[in-house]
């Protein structure tokens, strides 16, 4: 046979490949392909190539497509391996990330055991096994690991903790209730390589002799859900769940949506059927978790972490990142770039290197970065030189958070961007602090004001007193980091703010209410799209918009072929 | 093993298991919280009990934290109680309910309305005038005379008629005023000189002696009663009453001295030389003129009215009268000329009937009684023609409001007009007519700091001499700031004021019906009582009291009509509690509340959701200590609730237990029943 012939077809069938319509993709080829074996795999990360389809040559040479239809012309390109439709990584894209924790995502059957065991699957868990469980939690402490969901705690010395608890009933819990709007970095890997979280889960048990597994994770993520059970399903079969001369049982319990079930406390309270509150620590969930038992919480990153240090050594794990922040780590990139996706970066680089090489930014037009989800903060270009690491970023006001990061282009209104996150995060306050609870109510309601033009001085003093006080005065994480977005606006876009309440105006031309659209009488070519497209019969015969009835919904905007319409400051009446 | 800590730079010893709340509270600091309940689980959520640790800076809820050793805890630093009251702030700024009932509040003298309309409504009438007295020590005079601010504000108006509420005063003073004794104390060896016996001196005196403080009334006119006496006709305020009022001051052991009048037969160094304090309530007493040329042919509106109560409405027939003004003085004049046989009685006023000050009431049965307005007219000349008067005015329109809000009378030229009348009656206003002694400041009014109501060293106002002519309610109120002053400045006795805060559901002008909470069970739907009024011949030709006192029948049943605005929880309730003792304002911070949402399909208890601060204590509670599971928390972020399974209110069997409504830091788990 040819080395041209092709030898596999990957189809990327994770949530993200699904939903641009990589089943029909994957059927269809099935049904052409005759006996080229075609796998369903995970999520490679480039999600604006969905449906993407690998065609790995006899030669070993693997030909990437992207945007792959299910139509015919399609999968005879594919078949042939022909021209269209090829995907080549972008080149700075494939210099600056360490693809170490995802490595096996998109490149195996995640419901395929023995490829993950092929891949050198479940060789740290048998590497810990062979090892005391203090040298595991050693190894760990070694690695310099920690927490990746969000909170940065040093995942060894929690492992210790728990370790040296004496109890028959220790509970060892994954986080996997991914609950930042954008952020999918959990469920891509639970998604992609099951296995590999609990195979973490595993050592961790190991380590730790908890007894009783549990993975919290959220019902939205039906995909990693059906995927872990088949993972769990296999390891009984094989008998890997038997640690310490235990069987242990590993139940996944799905969340039923609210946020602040991420953080622990309220996680263990939902867990136990109650309503999932946080409640005040100490008592650490390590002294008092689920049903009073010593409990410990690991992100399912963090897991996935945990296979590599094992197999590879604390030391070797340990030469990735910087002094206080190790190895790699998965970000969910999106926003104003050319390359949205998932990536894996070695910490310590830089947020420019992220956003700009990675994610194909126009350094023309990136005024920030916001990291951590709608709870952390935004980090503005000028500071793009700042180290990808837990200290640095929340030296700048923002968080690692678990690693969603969003890219804000210059013509946002940082004021809308700060109301948009704190829309979401006041919605999700469980209601039980005070300072949570109504503060960020009434932060929401003064951003709301302020955006549409009601906005006065004091309420920036307002704002700026407030949030500290709300971070300050609130028991679990959601509150304390909830006016991350204000106050990380305040601190460098306070400039915006002020035009906002004094001039009435927003730079960004973003900001409905201070905005007019106009029509530049010389560009028009009096095609009437703009007045058949509007919703509200703002535009007369003459081509003029009506400033009262038009609700700059933008459809003439974007129905004008000319670009003759435009959004300008409101006029002052 | 116990440990040692610091709190607020003192060392103390916790227990283990201690938290810092019950460490402090042992240590006599009182750290305010809301959400703790010993008999439960800590529910750490409201967080005014936080403290700061100074080593880390954090804040921490000293409900929840213990203390480690070493640790060096605030808890009263300028940084902690800024931070407790933003807490309790933002606990106002989404508390919907009204601690006080709007017609309490309205009342100048704070009388708590609600409480003796249910009395009344009771048939205990004695208990009605015990608590009106509490705040109203001329419930038969105010009875009669009062504008009723309380009805102006009262919730019922949102669909008809106020309760009539003054009328509930009326009764109980004319039943029970003579045989009703408050207790007094045995006096304390203090006194007080009163200048002025009129409304504000009498409160001041009473109030005073109510703590066991005598004083001395020194009264310029022959009697005492000021403008009660004086100023307001028979048939509104018919001086027997008034005597029979002013007797129980005499029996309370207060002194009066009439004919003693300040600058002529007294002064003030005197009197601080025998007294502890000086009380100046000398009123208002010197009438405006008419402002217009001749106006020395007018008679003044106080003093035509005085002239004839010190004549026992026994003088000549004035003639045609006219009277200039709109105010309440005017109203007087007119109805008393009518009383006095004038043929023809008009009044003469610059602007429309609706800018008109006068209570309408007055206005009303002044043109029943055949007085004749003029509006949109003002006096130019007053000049004597043949042995009559004639009154050249101009005609006005209205213009631009002016300062008052009141659209301002401009004059139209050409317009003038004469009027022949044998009297005219200025009732412009009055002033003070201050003796030398005491000085007035720009305002012509005495000088006094605020609320303390002082002027000088052991020195201080009361009433109209302070606010300028006012009404009797609003002197009495004065009276009262006064007295409670001087208690606290000569004899140290500081009396337990009424909370500073105050929650409002808004005046009833923004409410609509279903924004009102009926706690009372079959409140009436009938119509507002109406005083019975002698003939109306009678009323134009006699000086008799023109009102007949409400049978106690009709104003028990007036009594249903309340709906019983205040909170269930207004005495106890720690949010307003706190609130009022860390300076906090419910109106500082401002935004959208929950939509009032209240229960009252439980026949004893209500739960009001807007006022709950979501603690939680009822769920645990229930749970923890009753071992039920009734209540839960439902929905999150600001729409958080307390409620019950699938909102099908709470079981009748749960009425016998009540621990939640006990546990509640506000209103809004409560029993139905007020009384």
């Amino acid at each position: 046979m040819s080395d041209r012939a092709v030898k596999l077809f990957r189809v990327g069938v994770a949530s993200c490949g699904i939903a641009a319509g990589a089943e029909a993709v994957m059927e269809m080829l099935k049904a052409r392909a005759g006996s080229i074996p075609v796998v369903g795999v995970g999520c490679l990360g480039h999600c604006y190539a969905e449906p993407m389809v690998e065609a790995v040559l006899n030669s070993g040479e693997s030909v990437l497509f992207r945007d792959v239809q299910a139509t015919e012309a399609d999968m005879d390109n594919l078949l042939a391996v022909g021209p269209n439709k090829r995907f080549e990584i972008p080149p700075e894209r494939k210099s600056r990330e360490l693809i170490k924790v995802l490595a096996l995502a998109g490149r195996i059957d995640p419901t395929d055991f023995d490829a993950y065991v092929a891949n050198g699957g479940y060789e740290g868990l048998k590497r810990a096994l062979s090892m005391t469980p203090e040298q595991v939690v050693d190894e760990v402490k070694l690695s310099g690991l920690r927490g990746r969901g969000g909170g940065g705690f040093p995942t060894g010395n929690k492992w210790g903790f728990l370790a040296a608890k004496k109890a028959d009933n220790k509970i060892l819990i994954c986080n996997a209730d991914e609950g930042d709007p954008g952020a999918f970095m959990d469920r891509s890997l639970m998604e992609s390589v099951p296995h590999q979280v609990l195979e973490g889960m595993l050592i961790a048990a190991y380590a730790t002799g908890a007894a009783r597994l549990f993975i919290y994770c959220r019902a939205e993520y039906p995909l990693a859900i059906k995927h872990l059970n088949l993972a769990i399903d296999q390891i009984r079969t094989h008998r890997l769940n038997v640690v310490n001369g235990r069987e242990l049982d590993i139940i996944i319990k799905e969340g039923a949506g609210a946020f602040v079930c991420g953080e622990e406390t309220a996680l263990i309270a939902s867990l136990e059927g109650k309503r999932g509150t946080p409640r005040f620590r100490p008592p650490f969930p390590t002294d008092s978790g689920f049903q009073g038992h010593p409990t410990m919480i690991n992100n399912v990153e963090t897991f996935g972490n945990v296979p590599l240090i094992l197999r590879e050594g604390g030391a070797e794990y340990a030469k990735i990142g910087t002094a206080g922040s190790k190895g790699t780590k998965l970000f969910a990139l999106a926003g104003d770039l050319k390359y949205p996706g998932l990536v894996e970066v070695p910490m310590g680089i830089t947020l420019g290197e992220i956003v700009f090489e990675i994610g194909g930014a126009d350094r023309e037009k990136v005024k920030a970065v916001q990291t951590g989800g709608p709870s952390g903060g935004c980090i503005p270009v000028e500071l793009f030189d700042t180290p990808v690491d837990y200290d640095s970023l929340r030296a700048l006001g923002a968080i690692m958070g678990s690693g969603g990061m969003i890219v804000i282009g210059k013509d946002r209104c940082m004021v809308e961007t700060a109301r948009y996150f704190l829309d979401f995060t006041h919605r999700e306050s469980c209601g039980k602090c005070t300072f949570c609870r109504v503060g960020m109510t009434r932060m929401y309601e003064t951003l709301e004001r302020i955006v549409n033009g009601q906005g006065e001085e004091s309420d920036l003093d307002f704002l700026a007193d407030l949030g500290p006080k709300i971070r300050m005065g609130s028991l679990c994480g959601l509150g304390q980091t909830a006016p991350n977005p204000v106050l990380a606006t305040l601190r460098y876009y306070r400039h915006e703010y002020e035009e906002h309440v004094r001039d009435h105006h927003c730079r960004a031309l973003q900001c409905n209410a201070l905005v007019d659209l106009e029509l530049e009488q010389d560009k028009c070519i009096k095609c009437k799209m703009c007045i058949r497209t509007c919703p509200v019969g703002a535009i007369s015969d003459d081509f003029v918009i009506d400033p009262d009835k038009c609700t700059r919904c933008n459809s003439c905007l974007d129905a004008c072929p000319k670009q003759a319409v435009r959004r300008v400051p409101k006029r002052k009446k | 093993m116990s440990i040692e800590f610091k709190l607020d730079n003192r060392v103390v010893a916790a227990e283990p298991g201690q938290t810092i709340l019950e460490v402090a509270r042992a240590n006599g600091i009182e750290i305010p919280s809301l959400c703790r309940e010993n008999r439960i689980s800590k529910t750490t959520s409201c967080f005014v009990c936080v403290v700061r640790d100074r080593k880390t800076g954090k804040f921490l809820p000293s409900c929840s934290a213990c203390p480690t050793p070493g640790q060096e805890i605030d808890a009263t630093t300028p940084e902690v109680l800024d931070m407790r009251r933003t807490a309790l702030n933002l606990l106002l700024s989404e508390h919907t309910g009204d601690c006080e009932a709007p017609c309490t509040l309205a009342c100048p003298a704070h009388a708590a309305v609600e409480e003796y309309v249910r009395a009344g409504r009771q048939g205990n009438f004695l208990e009605s005038l015990k608590i009106i007295k509490e705040r109203i020590p001329l419930p038969m005079s105010i009875g009669r005379v009062c504008p009723r601010f309380c009805e102006k504000d009262c919730r019922r108006n949102v669909y008809g008629k106020p309760v009539a509420i003054n009328d509930f005063k009326r009764l109980a003073a004319d039943l029970y005023y003579d045989s009703y004794q408050e207790e007094l104390p045995d006096p304390i060896g203090k006194r007080v000189a009163v200048i002025g016996g009129g409304p504000a001196g009498l409160s001041a005196a009473y109030f005073l002696r109510r703590q066991g403080v005598l004083s001395t009334i020194f009264e310029a006119m022959p009697r005492p009663g000021g403008m009660l006496r004086y100023g307001i006709p028979e048939y509104r305020l018919p001086k027997t009453i008034l005597d029979r009022e002013l007797r129980h001051f005499e029996q309370m052991g207060i002194e009066f001295q009439c004919g003693r009048r300040l600058g002529e037969n007294l002064n003030l160094a005197d009197l601080h030389r025998d007294f502890d304090a000086v009380v100046v309530a000398i009123g208002c007493w010197k009438a405006s003129g008419m402002r217009c040329e001749g106006e020395e042919n007018a008679l003044l509106g106080i003093d035509f009215l005085r002239n004839v109560i010190e004549h026992d409405c026994k003088v000549p027939n004035p003639g045609k009268v006219i009277v200039v003004g709109g105010g309440n003085t005017a109203m007087d004049c007119l109805r008393t000329s009518v009383r006095l046989g004038s043929p023809e009685v008009t009044c003469f006023y610059r602007r429309t009937e609706a800018e008109m000050p006068a209570e309408k009431i007055e206005i009303a049965e002044a043109r029943e009684e055949g007085v004749d307005f003029q509006f949109l007219v003002a006096p130019v000349k007053l000049e004597k023609r043949d042995g009559r008067l004639v009154l050249t005015c101009r005609r006005m329109e209205l213009g631009e409001p002016d300062a008052s809000g009141r659209r301002k009378p401009v004059e139209i030229p050409g317009s003038d007009f004469e009027t022949v009348a044998d009297t005219v009656i200025g009732a412009i206003g009055q002033r003070v007519q201050a003796p030398a002694e005491i000085a007035v400041n720009r305002f012509g009014v005495l000088d006094a700091a605020g609320d303390s109501l002082r002027v000088a060293e052991r020195l201080y106002g009361a009433g109209d001499c302070v606010s300028g002519a006012a009404t009797v309610v609003e002197a009495v109120a004065s009276g009262r700031r006064a007295a409670l002053e001087i208690l606290r400045d000569i004899a140290g006795i500081k009396l337990e004021t009424e909370p500073e805060i105050n929650v409002s559901r808004g005046k009833w002008q923004y409410l609509k019906k279903e924004n009102l909470v009926f706690i009372r069970d079959n409140v009436s739907e009938s119509d507002r009582a109406q005083l019975d009024q002698i003939p109306l011949e009678e009323r134009k030709s006699t000086f008799r009291e023109t009102t007949i006192t409400m049978p106690a029948d009709r104003v028990s049943k007036e009594g249903e009509r309340c709906i019983e605005c205040s909170c269930t929880d207004k005495k106890e309730c720690k949010l307003r509690k706190y609130s009022s003792q860390n300076g906090c304002d419910p109106e500082k911070i401002k935004g959208a509340r929950l939509p009032v949402s209240y229960d009252t399909r439980h026949p004893l208890i209500i739960q009001d959701r807007g006022k709950c601060i979501k603690c939680g204590i009822c769920v645990k509670v229930c749970k923890e200590v009753v071992g039920q599971t009734l209540l839960s928390q439902k929905k999150r972020g600001f729409s958080t609730t307390v409620s019950t399974a699938f909102d099908q209110g709470l079981p009748q069997s749960c009425a016998d237990c009540g621990q939640c409504i006990e546990a509640c830091p506000t209103g809004a788990l409560d029993w139905r029943n007020k009384a």
